[in-house]
């Protein structure tokens, strides 16, 4: 049985680190258009349970990407500098959907092997009915 | 007592098998995005069981003491022909995954189906 709720404990930090990620996703997709935003991206690693691994994902400490932000030429805009541009932020929105639709991918594969120990930890159980 | 019972001691060794897995399979799927993380899977059921068994004291005589009937287990390893490597340097395939989590659940239903059928001839011999 320790096997099943390893399995569960397992799956549950995946479903836990991709929805973190999804998060940050929409928090970039929310702020497209915010001057002077750099987007948030996140690092997956390993938990390690006093030093040793657990198998188990997390997610690292949000970084802000450092590439430079777009600039947008409209004279009218209050933070338009001299020659009528401004910094718009730095956000993808291809790069964000792409992202976002990996997160829901990874999310469905490990509330399937969820589902999947559950049943079989529960067809176990089953044995001992009669 | 079922464990002096051959039949019982292969399925129970055969679910084992396939909770152990499971749970490298949960862990490949959870590491999918990890970078530099590298697939983990057992050794097939076949190898490992006659290992086991074979490696083991035999007793020529009944009253012999044999080291206690230890439970089967296997180790995780990281996996052999991981295919593909993504840019990360990870090395788990969904689809993949996918696959080996079918396989697994027929394994392990195969042996809960032994075990209860069996089960059923040892009722029926006791005559309940």
């Amino acid at each position: 049985m320790t096997d099943f709720s390893d399995t569960l404990a397992l799956s549950a930090s995946g479903m836990k680190a991709q929805s973190t990620r999804l998060r940050h996703v929409s928090e970039n997709i929310a702020n497209a258009d915010t001057p002077g935003f750099h987007r948030k991206t996140v690092n997956f690693e390993e938990v390690l349970s006093q030093g040793a691994r657990t198998g188990q994902v997390q997610t690292g400490p949000v970084q802000l990407d450092r590439s430079a932000p777009e600039q947008i030429f409209d004279p009218s805009h209050p933070l338009a500098d001299e020659s009528g541009h401004y910094d718009g932020s730095n956000v993808d929105l291809v790069v964000e959907i792409a992202d976002a639709r990996e997160a829901q991918r990874s999310y469905e594969a490990n509330l399937k092997m969820f589902d999947q120990a559950r049943q079989m930890s529960s067809s176990l159980l089953q044995l001992l009915r009669r | 007592m079922l464990n002096k019972i051959e039949i019982f001691n292969m399925a129970d060794a055969m679910a084992r098998h396939a909770a152990t897995r499971q749970s490298a399979v949960a862990q490949n799927i959870a590491n999918a995005d990890t970078p530099g993380y590298k697939a983990r899977d057992v050794a097939s059921f076949s190898d490992t069981y006659q290992n086991q068994t074979s490696d083991g004291l035999r007793s020529t005589r009944p009253g012999h003491f044999l080291p206690g009937e230890s439970a089967y287990s296997v180790p995780l390893q990281i996996r052999q022909d991981p295919g593909t490597e993504s840019p990360n340097g990870n090395t788990v395939s969904l689809e993949q995954e996918m696959l080996t989590a079918t396989d697994v659940k027929r394994q392990h239903d195969k042996a809960l189906t032994v075990y209860s059928s069996s089960l059923n001839i040892l009722r029926t011999a006791i005559g309940r």
